[in-house]
């Protein structure tokens, strides 16, 4: 019995060694070595969306992408807590916030012009520091056997009225609503910003995390409409059919069809940055726009390339009104305003 | 050798390791103090501030809820599971921790998909006239998907105890005539408080620092304003994760001062395991089990299913729906992994600590236990983070960032409590007249260590070993940030499916990640401690 539970523990510790070095054995695969170039992506975006186009980069150029998946927000925090360390030569983001913060702290290079000159003027970091890769139009999702379309909003701005009361479910601490929100304050101004979101705190509102989750909700009925990016209602009803939940889209020019764009940056710290370049052309590419467009349904920025299947037309929803740097550097107080409103319940 | 006793000092070794492991699990505190001072956080007014104070409130009022909750049905379901002769045991046994290992932002959107208005339930209600059923939003949710999840905490050390426990106390009372809910109040209670207590305070912990439920269900809470806040608001997000420590810190001090005062229980080895008759109680008791586990289970599980079947029998035209088992094979394994590690190398580090505190009530083993405790009350992602401050650029260390073995330190920091506090428990519980009987026979001190102290403290370290395992597996911030590159494991990929809204992919890798842990708990905790 003693000599047993000896050896149970010898073999548990010997087990325990034993996976340690594979794991450490497996590191040493990673080496980068000289003639095969090689650069690490930190994406904010899917994997199931962005591996196919790295692996078709990768195959055109000769260049290695390792790509680290994780949400854009603690990305741009790990970017910000690597400092001059950090390993990463491109992060990708979900929204223009996160690249606007890391851009205000000097952590990101200023991209060539042929690279910038891509896209709009306004899909762009007018410090050159980011550049857009891919559109979302802010829309209001609505369950149809509880809205009469004729109920529908024409401006979002009538979503603070006490008809809508209760009726309209927001993610006020989800980026997509904190950058439409900045949006707003650089059209409106602070005050009348102030005075929509305290109309949505006076109406209770219905918090939810992020726009999945709305998307999910308005389906099943528990809340009647929502604010939402337009794409996640096209996956809802790609995973199930019946699912009664339909974008409504607010006609072009209103404050709440916000075009929020999805970005990409090389960092000033990175040693490889021709290389991070040449991503982020490849990503701008004809190629690889049409899959933005087919793939998750978002509107490709590049001119020339067609717009998903039954969208409206992004010309319509030039965001050139609205100023990207502001999105990015004044989110704080954004961020202040929505507190302070009493949204968040 | 001198006899140990709590009123001999600690031997310098021992002391000198739990300052060692104090002082490394101090790190994240450190972080979060060195960004408060960095930034010039006017803690004063984070603090003192309706938008501080209400969230802070609504945290404690959660946190105190859940524990109590969640204390009462873990112990209740280990005493029936264990030491009763409920039909069903072995089965309830290795169901009963699993709800632990569901990622409470899973189990809240298939409670919400189950329950809330327009849900799957309300469809199959629906034809027995009943329509709407009872709003799950705010506080109300929280606390049911937090305690359905978070008892497991109470649940395991409470096991491990009772399966361990003389039988002679319990079966003089039943000869006495004794019920045996008077027996299980009178006697079962107070023998497993510690174990109870330790559970309790995990709960608390983790329900005043988790994200994932309170976020989904629109209950604001500290937590949930420190993630608002963390990128644009960063004073305020770091202000906050200070208040979020300290209140940590203060209840685990607290519940430490209770603790020293308690009498310790010790164990001994005996075959054979007492059974209460549950008499004409025991139908009944099973409809309680079933039922409970219903909904922290099966519940979840079978919404899972349903959305992983809807997907994997779907058109295969629909783009996106594609669920593949193949390419969960490697995130499993890798989950795994992550888990048998971190939960042996805790156990490993926690050890000496709880050595020390125990036998010794040495003050510095103290100060270091309650940083290891506290640690867990520290969202993820801060975890994360302190650990990339404290390693991107030290040397000898750098060269582990982002690589297995700081992630493993990265969960060890964060999950450490769940094993200090149940090997606490375990070191109690170890007769010290053993250790001297051993001593006079002339067995080394390691000998006597791994021969006659290891198989008593068994149980109560694997109930540790378990739910660090548990946990590591559905970890997720520390993951992403500081996994190697491509160390995808079951957690990242629900994450990663529901960032896409591919809820069968999703729902899948959920039931694999439940089935996981369904294997690793029953080999790696639940025989051993059956088969003590």
């Amino acid at each position: 019995m003693t000599h047993g539970s000896l050896c149970r523990v010898r073999t548990a510790l010997l087990v325990v060694l034993a996976l340690i070095a594979a794991a450490c054995g497996s590191d040493s695969d990673a080496d980068w070595s000289e003639d095969s170039p090689s650069i690490l992506l930190y994406s904010g975006r899917d994997k199931e969306l962005v591996q196919p186009l790295i692996d078709a980069f990768t195959e055109s150029s000769g260049i290695t992408v390792e790509v680290r998946y994780a949400d854009s927000a603690e990305l741009a925090l790990l970017i910000q807590t690597e400092g001059d360390n950090s390993p990463a030569d491109v992060f990708i983001s979900q929204s223009p916030g996160a690249l606007g913060l890391l851009a205000g702290e000097d952590r990101l290079a200023t991209l060539p012009d042929d690279l910038l000159g891509l896209v709009d003027a306004g899909f762009a970091a007018s410090d050159g520091t980011w550049v857009g890769l891919s559109g979302r139009v802010r829309v209001v999702v609505y369950n149809t056997g509880l809205v009469d379309p004729g109920d529908l909003p024409t401006s979002v701005l009538e979503l603070a009225g006490a008809a809508y009361a209760g009726r309209v479910a927001v993610a006020p601490t989800n980026g997509s609503f904190q950058d439409f929100v900045t949006a707003m304050r650089s059209e409106l101004g602070d005050e009348a910003t102030l005075a929509w979101l305290e109309g949505l705190a006076v109406n209770r509102a219905p918090n939810y995390p992020k726009n999945s989750a709305i998307v999910e909700a308005v389906g099943r009925g528990e809340v009647e409409m929502g604010l939402v990016n337009h794409y996640y209602n096209l996956r809802a009803l790609e995973a199930d059919p019946s699912v009664a939940s339909v974008n409504h889209f607010l006609p072009a020019g209103d404050v709440g069809s916000l075009v929020i764009v999805t970005g990409g940056a090389v960092l000033a710290s990175s040693n490889a940055s021709s290389q991070g370049e040449n991503l982020l052309r490849y990503l701008l590419s004809i190629e690889a726009q049409s899959t933005f467009a087919t793939q998750t349904q978002e509107y490709p920025l590049l001119d020339g390339v067609a717009a998903p299947d039954g969208l409206p037309a992004l010309s319509g929803y030039t965001a050139d009104t609205i100023d990207y740097d502001l999105l990015g550097g004044g989110l704080t107080a954004t961020i202040e305003l929505i507190r302070e409103s009493g949204i968040e319940q | 050798m001198a006899s140990s006793s709590s009123s001999v000092r600690a031997p310098f070794g021992l002391t000198a390791v739990a300052v060692a492991i104090g002082l490394i699990f101090l790190g994240p505190f450190a972080y979060v103090v060195w960004r408060n001072v960095d930034l010039g956080t006017d803690l004063r007014s984070v603090l003192f501030d309706e938008d501080t104070l209400h969230p802070l409130s609504q945290s404690l009022r959660l946190g105190v809820a859940v524990a109590l909750s969640a204390a009462a049905i873990g112990t209740g379901l280990a005493w029936l599971t264990v030491r009763t002769d409920i039909p069903g045991r072995r089965v309830w046994r290795l169901l009963a921790p699993l709800p632990l290992v569901f990622p409470s932002f899973v189990g809240a959107t298939a409670l919400l998909a189950g329950f809330a208005s327009g849900g799957l339930m309300e469809e199959l209600l629906a034809p027995f006239g009943i329509e709407t059923l009872p709003d799950m939003r705010g506080f109300r949710g929280a606390w049911l998907v937090l305690t359905l999840f978070t008892y497991p905490y109470v649940y395991l050390p409470v096991a491990a105890r009772m399966a361990s426990l003389p039988p002679s106390l319990e079966e003089s009372a039943r000869l006495l005539g004794r019920s045996p809910v008077a027996v299980f109040r009178t006697v079962v209670l107070p023998q497993a408080s510690s174990a109870i207590w330790a559970g309790t305070l995990l709960v608390f912990l983790y329900a005043i620092s988790d994200f994932g439920a309170v976020a989904l269900l629109g209950y604001d809470t500290l937590t949930e304003q420190i993630f608002a806040d963390k990128l644009f608001d960063q004073p305020r997000a770091m202000g906050l994760s200070l208040v979020l420590g300290a209140v940590a810190l203060i209840v685990v001090i607290a519940e430490r001062s209770l603790d020293r005062r308690r009498r310790r229980i010790e164990v001994v080895r005996s075959r054979e395991s007492l059974v209460v008759p549950l008499g004409r109680w025991r139908w009944p008791a099973v409809a309680v089990v079933a039922g409970f586990l219903g909904n922290a289970l099966v519940g979840p599980v079978a919404v899972l299913g349903f959305w992983a079947w809807r997907g994997m029998t779907a058109d295969a035209a629909s783009v996106g729906l594609a669920t593949d088992m193949g390419e969960l094979v490697g995130p499993t394994l890798r989950s795994a992994e992550a888990g048998l590690i971190t939960a042996a190398i805790a156990i490993v580090i926690v050890l000496p600590l709880a050595w020390t505190i125990s036998r010794y009530r040495s003050r510095v083993a103290g100060v270091a236990n309650s940083m290891v405790v506290a640690g867990f009350a520290l969202p993820g992602v801060v975890i994360a983070l302190s650990l990339v401050f404290w390693a991107i650029d030290a040397p000898l260390i750098s060269r582990w960032y982002q690589t297995l073995p700081l992630l493993i330190i990265a969960y060890v920091l964060h999950f450490g409590a769940q094993a200090t506090r149940a090997a606490q428990v375990a070191v109690d519980a170890v007769p010290r007249r053993l250790g001297d009987a051993a001593a006079t026979l002339g067995a080394g001190r390691a000998r006597r260590f791994f021969s006659v102290e290891v198989p008593l403290m068994r149980p109560g370290l694997l109930a540790g070993a378990g739910l660090v395992m548990l946990s590591t597996m559905k970890e997720l911030p520390a993951t992403l940030l500081l996994a190697p590159i491509g160390f995808d494991t079951l957690a990242t990929e629900i994450w990663g499916a529901g960032d896409r809204g591919a809820l069968a992919q999703g729902a899948l890798a959920s039931l694999m990640l439940v089935a996981l842990s369904a294997v690793l708990t029953w080999a790696v905790v639940i025989r051993r401690i059956e088969h003590y």
